[in-house]
């Protein structure tokens, strides 16, 4: 027990992949991260293919360290692989789906809020207008899913932070 | 053999006395003096009884010997008495005479008898009596009443068969091999405008438009035996032109030697003017279900714009918003007040789009929603509403006026968004007012939906514009003097027009407004 809390001081923030195609809206989180003090171990991609090599190492991610993100943020919208299928195989991949995955979005339209649910998504955010709202979002969010939440030994990362 | 005089008398003796002959012999004057044992027998007399005292009129019918008086009277142009006289004139003027009459026998039953009359003369020709021979005529009437009435039978099936070809709906005619007509129907006259004695006789062929076309199907019918719906337009005498379907097969004799052609002419007009119909019915039936396509893909390309919508046009705005508040941030102190004061119109401008995406969002949901109906208590719903503009309300000084409120039939989600625009509205127009009051009512009901009111006694409005209202974008108001985006009234007005039910409103700038609705009744609410 003690162990566990030592280590996860030493390694207090752990790697978040973000998922994200708008430079903008990546800008925003990334500055609302930085003004809660979680920015350091941010994985940007742009795109859900990205998404999923980044996962698996493979592609241009081949050589990334091994280990896996604490957190994955994850816009509906994305170029070539959409959200809802990056979460669809992650949640359908037996060494993935212990990973929080937040969906991050514009939209609060019922059926992509019944779909990520039925999918296994672990919480659904709409971006807020307010940029205040949105730092606190992000605050909540990312303090309360790469902070605080406990994941399995396997899925703690093994990358330094940096 | 025995052919001396006195065979010839035992022959004599046997016709007198033969059973199946009458032969009475009368005087001159008609007195019976030979009444044999076939008289006897037929009449049911003994001669004792007639001999000497009865003559031959008194076995017949009265009425038939004045008949035959008359008849005699008027051939012979003399007086002639209608007994015995009328019986044997003839006879004593040397003339043949058998004819028929009635006897009448002993018990007053009659039948029909032949009687040959014939004089009786001494060797100086002298008539000196007469000599009635009769015999009974019942068996051969019968034979003949029996063949009157297969005569009738016969007329009877002719006529039975005549009306089966008069009776049926189609043209009927019979057609020789030669092409020409031998029999033919009413409706064969009334299709052709000619009579019967005009078509038969005529070639069939002459009463289509298609001659060529006409003489095949007899030609066709002879080879095969029989030909089914064949197409053939007559032509009317009057011009009229028919469509008829031909039905055609040959009949023979007994021998199986064909005698013609037998067709039928079925008026197809009928049939086609239907099948016209439904030829054209099915055109609309094509039309509307390529009409409920289309609607179907507009909806669904509403469906993505609104989604594309909601996505798309928010970012951006979210975009602006994030950015202003980031450079705010950095800048912060350090921009003249006049750079802050455009930051934060900035702002207030993304924020108002923001709000107007969202509004004109919830209202084509309206739209496209589907009105799920159940029994909503608009007394705990108004109450719901009232709770949630709290914030709105906090600092206010409101005096809200709530009746009791009957139960409605409703899509509860969407009569929540009919209440919240309202309420909304009537606390954002009181806003000057101390206090302000706030009214929510009943007025009445109208073809069994309740009226439904809400006042205030707020900014109110001109009457004049009051039909603008409830337009979508439409706004009374300056943006300074009170914010909204003029999609409030306009989606209120769709949900009450959803449920079937009407809005409108009364108000007086500066002094108020009401907003009316109707909405069906719920049933008895269930205490």
């Amino acid at each position: 027990m003690s162990d566990r809390v030592r280590h996860a001081e030493a390694e207090s923030i752990r790697r978040i992949l973000l998922v994200e195609d708008s430079v903008r809206d990546a800008e925003l989180i990334l500055d609302a991260l930085a003004e809660n003090h979680l920015a350091n171990g941010i994985v940007h991609v742009r795109d859900g293919a990205d998404a999923l090599d980044y996962l698996y190492r493979r592609a241009s991610f081949e050589e990334r360290p091994e280990g896996l993100p604490a957190l994955i943020l994850l816009d509906l919208k994305l170029p070539k692989v959409d959200g809802l299928e990056v979460l669809r195989q992650i949640k359908g991949d037996q060494s993935l789906q212990a990973i929080p995955v937040v969906m991050m979005t514009s939209s609060r339209q019922e059926q992509d809020l019944v779909r990520s649910y039925a999918l296994g998504v672990n919480a659904y955010v709409v971006k807020p207008m307010m940029f205040q709202d949105f730092v606190d979002a992000v605050k909540q969010v990312g303090g309360f899913w790469a902070v605080v939440n406990e994941v399995p030994e396997g899925l703690r990362t093994n990358e330094p932070a940096r | 053999m025995a052919a001396g005089p006195s065979g010839t008398e035992a022959l004599q003796r046997a016709i007198l006395h033969s059973a199946t002959f009458s032969c009475i012999a009368t005087d001159v004057h008609g007195v019976i003096k030979i009444f044999n044992a076939g008289a006897q027998r037929m009449l049911g007399y003994s001669a004792m009884e007639v001999v000497d005292r009865l003559t031959p009129a008194d076995f017949h019918e009265r009425g038939e010997l004045v008949a035959r008086a008359q008849r005699l009277r008027a051939e012979f142009e003399v007086p002639i008495e209608q007994g015995f006289d009328a019986m044997v004139f003839r006879a004593a003027h040397g003339l043949e005479d058998i004819y028929e009459l009635t006897k009448i026998r002993k018990d007053g039953s009659r039948f029909p008898a032949m009687l040959s009359v014939t004089a009786l003369r001494d060797a100086g020709n002298a008539i000196i009596g007469f000599l009635f021979v009769g015999t009974d005529n019942t068996a051969r009437h019968e034979v003949e009443a029996e063949r009157r009435l297969l005569d009738q039978r016969l007329r009877d099936q002719q006529f039975y068969t005549r009306s089966l070809i008069e009776s049926n709906i189609d043209a009927l005619m019979t057609i020789d091999p030669r092409g020409i007509i031998t029999d033919v129907n009413r409706q064969t006259e009334a299709l052709t405008g000619c009579t019967r004695d005009e078509l038969i006789g005529a070639p069939f062929r002459n009463y289509f438009t298609d001659s060529n076309r006409a003489s095949l199907i007899i030609q066709q019918v002879l080879e095969a035996g029989t030909v089914a719906d064949y197409e053939l337009t007559a032509r009317n005498l009057d011009g009229t032109l028919t469509e008829v379907s031909c039905n055609a097969s040959t009949f023979h004799n007994r021998e199986r030697v064909v005698q013609g052609v037998f067709a039928s002419a079925r008026d197809m007009t009928a049939m086609r003017r239907v099948e016209r119909t439904l030829q054209e019915s099915e055109i609309q039936r094509a039309r509307d279900a390529a009409h409920a396509q289309e609607l179907a893909e507009v909806n669904q390309e509403l469906e993505a714009f609104s989604y594309s919508v909601s996505h798309d046009l928010r970012a951006p705005l979210r975009h602006i918003h994030g950015y202003v508040e980031m450079l705010r941030r950095i800048t912060r102190d350090q921009l003249p007040e006049k750079a802050t004061r455009y930051l934060q119109t900035i702002t207030d401008a993304s924020v108002e789009m923001g709000e107007l995406i969202d509004d004109l969002l919830a209202f084509s949901k309206v739209g496209r929603a589907e009105v799920v109906a159940s029994h909503v208590e608009l007394d705990t719903l108004v109450e719901e509403v009232i709770a949630r503009l709290e914030m709105a309300t906090r600092d206010r000084a409101i005096e809200w006026r709530i009746a009791h409120l009957p139960r409605v039939a409703g899509d509860a989600a969407l009569l929540r968004q009919v209440l919240a625009n309202l309420l909304d509205n009537a606390v954002k127009y009181t806003r000057d007012r101390r206090p302000a009051v706030i009214e929510i009512g009943c007025a009445g009901e109208e073809h069994g939906r309740a009226i439904l009111f809400i006042r205030d006694n707020g900014a109110g409005f001109d009457m004049t514009y009051a039909h603008k209202l409830f337009g979508v974008f439409q706004r009374l108001h300056r943006a300074e003097e009170f914010e909204g985006t003029g999609i409030g009234l306009a989606t209120v007005r769709r949900v009450i027009g959803r449920h079937g039910g009407r809005v409108w409103a009364e108000g007086k700038l500066g002094e108020g407004a009401t907003f009316y609705f109707t909405l069906a009744l719920g049933g008895a609410a269930h205490e």
